[in-house]
C-alpha cells in the first residue's frame, strides 16, 4: 500500500509540471461558471462553480488515475507482475487512492486559490462539518474508482471510452455546479435517488450546506453517514469484483493482453 | 532528376551530434560509405554503436549535423520529398501499426499515403502478405496478432510502396528461428529478384552472414570495416581459440600482453563454475601462446577448440572487446 | 504537396479510431453523450442561476446559452485531434513511418481533423436537440430556437467556414504535440476549458476584462458562436454575414500562420531527432 502510493507522490514530486496538467480543466471550468453564474445576475452563486471545480480535480483523478490505471498496467505489462506478487491487489489499489488524493491536493488548492481570489464567494461555514464530509467524499469516490478499476480490466480499450461517457453525465447528475438533489433540484425523485448513488452527489450537496450556508454535524448528519456506507460498499465492492474479474482473466487469458 | 548510376546509398564524413544536459553525444563521428543498387548491406555493430542513427538520417527522420547522404542521387538533408518517394523503413523493435484495425487496413492505409491507387494497393498487398505467410492473418486485428505476424505486417509495409531502398532497423529481434528466416529469405530475394537495395542495421550477426553482400562494421559511431563477410573474416589469419577454463577468472586482461592475440570476448557460467573465452589470434603460435598464458594464471583449461572465422571475431580482432564488452563500456 | 487521396485515407483512419471499438453505431451514440450532459449542465446553471438570482429566467439567454454550450465543445472536439493523433502516432510507432511517406504530415492531421470534424457536427447537433427537448420535459422552459430550412443551412455553412481556424487552432496544438514526450494528453481539456471562456460560448467576451475581452471578441471562434446564434435564435442575416466574414478571415489567417508555425516545428524536430520519440 505504502509502496504504491509512494509510486505516485515521486512521480508528481519528481514532475511538478503535473499539477498544472492536473488543474487546467478543472480551474478553466470553474473560472467559466463563475463567470456565467456572474454573467446572469446570480454572482452570490460563485462559490457554487469554485467549489465545483475543486471537486472536478478529484473525480477526474478517480476517472483517469484510478478506474483506468490497471488497464494502462495491463498494457505496460505491469499488472501481470501486480498478480504475480504477494502483495494484495486491494492494498495495491488503496495505495493508489492514497497517493491520487495527495497528487490531486496541489492542483485542487490552486484552483480554490484563484477562485477565491478571483471571486471572493461568500462563505458562512461550518468547518469541521467541511473538513469531515470532504475527506469522507473522497473516500467513497476514491472507492467507486477501486469498483471501476476492475471492471474496467475486463474491457480495456473501451475503458477510454467510458471515461470520456462517464465524465461529463456525472458531473451532472452529481450537481458538481448547482444543486441536482434537493429542493432546488431540477430531477425529478426518481433520478435524485439514482444520483445519489454517486458519492459525488451526496457529497457536492453536503459541502455546499457545510460550506455556503453554516449547517453543522447535524445539518449534513445523515449526508455522513450515507457516504460512510458508500465507501464501505463500494470498498468491498471492489475486492469481489476483482477477485471475480481476476479469476475471469485468468480462465479467459485476457490478464496480459496488450491493447495499445 | 539526377541518379547517379548504380549507387542507391552514398554516405561521405556523416556526422550527428546530439545536445544533452552534459556534454554532446556523438552519435556518428565522420562515416563514409557507398551502397549500390540492388545489394543487401548491412550495419552490423554493438548496442549505442549509431546504427540506427545512421538509418534515421538516411530515412530523413532526422538530419546530420554536417556530412552529406544520399539516397537514389538525392540528398536527404535538401531533397526529403524526392528521397521519400523512393524508400521505406521498418524498425522491428517498434511493430507499428494501428491496433484497432486488422493488418490489412494497416496496409492499406500506408499504401494510400504513398499515393498507391486502392487496386494496386490490394494486389500489393495480397502479393506481400503470400511472401511473407501473411494471408491468412490479414483480416485480424493488429493487437490480435502474434509477435512473429505482427513483424511481418511491419515488413510488407516497408515494400508496400515498392520502394528503390528500404532501411530495416534489427528486423528480426526478438523473432523465433522459422520466422527469422523466412523474413531473412524474403529480404534476399526482394534484393535480387527485384534489383531492391537493402539496407539493414543489426547487432546479429548471423543474419548479417546469412543474408548480405557486403557489411560494414561500425563501433562508437566510426566505421571501422567494410566488405564482404567472407573478406573480412580470411583478414583475420587463424582461427579463433576457444577456451573453457576454471575457475573464472575476474577478467582475461592479461592476454592483451601475449603477442599476437588481436582480442577475446568471454562469458561466464556460474553454475558450472567456468568461463568461456574467445580468443582472436594472428596465427597458430599466439593460439598456443594464449593458452599457455591462460595455465599460467593457475587456471584450469577444461575444453579447448578452434573455431571458424565468423564477424565476431573480426568485430574482436578490430576493437579488442566483444559486442557484450563494448556495451558495457558504454557504447551510447 | 497536397494529396486527397492520403487525406481521404486519414480521414477514413480518425474514423476507424473514433468508432471502431464497439458498433459504430452504438459508438455514435455513446459519443453524444458527453456532449449533451455538457449542453445540459450549462442550461441546468442557467436555469438554477435565474431563478435564484437578481435576473428574470428568459428563454432567450438560455438558447443563447444552449447554442454556444454545444458549438464550443464542438471546435474543441476537432480541434484538439492533430494533437491526439501525433501522440497516438508516437505511442503506436506509426507516426514516424507516416512521417517519411511522400506525404505531408499536415495532410494525415487535416484528415484526421475532418472525420472528427464529421462526427463531433453529428453528435453535437444531435446533443443540441436531444437539450432542446429535454429542457423542456425537465426544466419545463421552452427554448425559442430557430428551426427552418434557411436558418438550418446558414448554420452549416458557418459550420463549415469555421473549419479553417479551428483547423489552425489544431497545427499550433501539433507543433507542441511534435516535441512534447507527456502531457500532450492534458492538451484537450485546456483547449476546451480555454474555449468555454474566451469563444463567447457561455457569456459575452465584454464580461472579460480588458486585454481579454478584446482578444476574445476577435477570435474566429466567437464570430462563428455569434454567427449560429443569428442563424438559429436571433434570425438576423445581415448579422450573420458580418460575423461569417470576420469568422472566414480570422480562419484563413490563423490556419496560414499556425500551419506554417507546425511545418517549421517539423522541420526543427526532424533536426533535433524528435519525430520518433517515444512518449513518456
Amino acid at each position: 500500500m505504502r509502496a504504491r502510493a509512494l509510486v505516485r507522490l515521486w512521480s508528481i514530486y519528481g514532475e511538478p509540471l503535473w499539477v498544472i496538467v492536473n488543474m487546467g480543466f478543472p480551474i478553466l471550468s470553474s473560472l467559466a461558471f463563475s463567470l456565467l453564474y456572474l454573467s446572469i445576475g446570480a454572482g452570490s452563486y460563485v462559490g457554487f462553480a469554485v467549489l465545483g471545480g475543486v471537486m472536478v480535480s478529484f473525480w477526474s483523478n478517480v476517472l483517469w488515475s484510478m478506474a483506468s490505471q490497471f488497464n494502462w498496467d495491463k498494457q505496460d505489462g505491469m499488472f501481470e507482475i501486480y498478480l504475480t506478487s504477494p502483495a494484495s491487489i486491494t492494498a495495491i489499489l488503496i495505495g493508489m487512492s492514497l497517493g491520487g488524493i495527495i497528487n490531486t491536493v496541489p492542483s485542487a488548492a490552486i484552483v480554490t486559490a484563484i477562485g477565491w481570489a478571483l471571486f471572493h464567494p461568500v462563505v458562512y461555514a461550518s468547518w469541521g462539518a467541511v473538513v469531515l464530509t470532504f475527506f469522507l467524499t473522497l473516500a467513497a469516490l476514491y472507492a467507486l474508482g477501486m469498483t471501476l478499476s476492475s471492471l474496467y480490466l475486463v474491457y480495456g480499450r473501451e475503458a477510454e471510452s467510458m471515461n470520456n461517457v462517464l465524465q461529463e453525465p456525472v458531473s451532472m447528475f452529481s450537481g458538481v455546479y448547482f444543486p441536482s438533489i434537493g429542493a432546488f433540484s431540477p430531477f425529478p425523485f426518481a433520478v435524485q435517488l439514482a444520483a445519489s448513488l454517486i458519492p459525488l452527489t451526496i457529497g457536492m450537496d453536503a459541502l455546499r450546506r457545510s460550506l455556503f450556508f453554516g449547517q453543522g454535524f447535524s445539518g449534513v448528519s445523515l449526508d455522513l453517514f450515507l457516504l460512510a456506507d458508500l465507501s464501505v460498499a463500494f470498498l468491498i465492492a471492489s475486492m469481489v469484483a476483482l477477485k471475480a474479474l481476476e479469476r475471469k482473466g485468468r480462465t479467459d487469458g485476457t490478464i496480459s493482453v496488450r491493447i495499445r | 532528376m539526377s541518379a547517379t548510376d548504380h549507387v542507391s546509398v552514398e554516405v561521405r564524413d556523416l556526422r550527428r551530434e546530439f545536445k544533452t544536459k552534459e556534454a554532446p553525444v556523438v552519435a556518428l563521428d565522420g562515416i563514409s560509405f557507398q551502397v549500390r543498387e540492388g545489394e543487401v548491406f548491412g550495419v552490423l555493430g554493438p548496442n549505442g554503436a549509431g546504427k540506427t542513427t545512421t538509418i534515421r538520417i538516411l530515412s530523413t527522420l532526422l538530419l546530420p549535423t554536417s556530412g552529406t547522404a544520399k539516397v537514389m542521387g538525392f540528398d536527404v538533408s535538401t531533397e526529403p520529398e524526392k528521397v521519400r518517394h523512393v524508400i521505406n523503413m521498418a524498425s522491428g523493435a517498434e511493430k507499428a501499426g494501428y491496433d484497432f484495425i486488422t493488418a490489412k487496413k494497416n496496409l492499406w492505409f500506408f499504401s494510400q499515403l504513398y499515393g498507391l491507387p486502392s487496386a494496386v494497393a490490394e494486389a500489393r498487398i495480397r502479393e506481400l502478405s503470400e511472401l511473407l505467410g501473411l494471408t491468412k492473418y490479414l483480416d485480424r486485428k493488429f493487437y490480435a496478432l502474434s509477435t512473429g505476424y505482427r513483424q511481418r505486417a511491419t515488413i510488407a509495409r516497408a515494400f508496400i510502396n515498392d520502394p528503390k531502398v528500404v532501411f530495416l532497423d534489427e528486423p528480426t529481434i526478438g523473432l523465433d528461428v522459422m520466422t527469422a528466416r523466412s523474413i531473412r529469405e524474403f529480404l534476399r530475394s526482394e534484393a535480387k529478384r527485384n534489383g531492391r537495395t537493402v539496407m539493414l542495421a543489426t547487432h546479429n550477426m548471423a543474419e548479417v552472414e546469412a543474408i548480405c553482400d557486403r557489411v560494414a562494421i561500425i563501433d562508437r559511431g566510426k566505421i571501422i570495416a567494410a566488405g564482404t563477410p567472407d573478406s573480412l573474416k580470411r583478414a583475420l589469419g587463424a582461427p579463433a581459440l576457444v577456451m573453457e577454463v576454471s575457475p573464472p577468472p575476474k577478467s582475461f586482461d592479461f592476454l592483451t600482453g601475449v603477442a599476437g592475440v588481436r582480442g577475446f570476448t568471454s562469458a561466464t557460467d556460474e553454475e558450472r563454475d567456468l568461463s568461456t573465452v574467445q580468443v582472436v589470434v594472428g596465427d597458430d603460435d599466439a593460439a598456443a601462446e594464449a593458452a599457455k598464458r591462460v595455465q599460467a594464471e593457475g587456471l584450469k583449461v577444461i575444453a579447448s577448440w578452434r573455431k571458424p572465422a565468423s564477424l565476431e571475431e573480426v568485430f574482436v580482432a578490430l576493437v579488442g572487446r566483444g559486442f557484450k564488452e563494448r556495451e558495457e563500456q558504454g557504447g551510447d | 504537396m497536397l494529396s486527397f487521396r492520403s487525406l481521404f485515407a486519414a480521414a477514413w483512419m480518425g474514423v476507424q479510431h473514433d468508432l471502431a471499438w464497439t458498433a459504430p453505431v452504438a459508438s455514435l451514440l455513446l459519443n453524444v453523450v458527453a456532449p449533451f450532459a455538457s449542453v445540459m449542465t450549462v442550461s441546468i446553471i442557467y436555469w438554477f442561476g435565474a431563478s435564484h438570482g437578481t435576473s428574470a429566467f428568459d428563454p432567450t439567454h438560455l438558447a443563447y446559452i444552449l447554442v454556444g454550450a454545444a458549438l464550443y465543445a464542438h471546435i474543441a472536439a476537432y480541434a484538439w485531434v492533430p494533437t491526439t493523433a501525433i501522440a497516438e502516432g508516437k505511442n503506436l510507432a506509426v507516426f514516424p513511418h507516416i512521417y517519411i511517406t511522400s506525404r505531408s504530415t499536415a495532410v494525415y492531421l487535416a484528415g484526421r481533423a475532418l472525420s472528427s470534424f464529421v462526427i463531433s457536427t453529428v453528435t453535437s447537433l444531435l446533443a443540441l436537440c436531444l437539450a432542446f427537448f429535454a429542457i423542456g420535459s425537465v426544466l419545463h422552459a421552452s427554448v425559442p430556437l430557430l428551426v427552418t430550412p434557411l436558418s438550418l443551412a446558414m448554420l452549416g455553412v458557418a459550420l463549415l467556414v469555421n473549419i479553417p481556424g479551428a483547423l489552425g487552432l489544431g497545427y499550433l496544438l501539433g507543433a507542441y504535440s511534435l516535441y512534447a514526450s507527456k502531457f500532450e494528453w492534458s492538451l484537450p481539456g485546456y483547449v476546451a476549458g480555454l474555449l468555454m471562456v474566451f469563444s463567447g460560448a457561455l457569456f459575452p467576451p465584454t464580461i472579460l476584462p480588458w486585454p481579454l475581452s478584446a482578444g476574445a471578441a476577435a477570435l474566429p471562434f466567437t464570430f462563428f458562436i455569434s454567427a449560429a446564434r443569428d442563424a438559429l435564435i436571433y434570425g438576423l442575416p445581415g448579422e450573420y454575414a458580418v460575423s461569417l466574414a470576420y469568422c472566414a478571415v480570422g480562419g484563413v489567417i490563423m490556419l496560414a500562420v499556425f500551419l506554417q508555425v507546425y511545418l517549421k516545428a517539423e522541420k526543427r524536430a526532424r533536426r533535433d531527432g524528435v519525430l520518433d520519440r517515444r512518449l513518456a
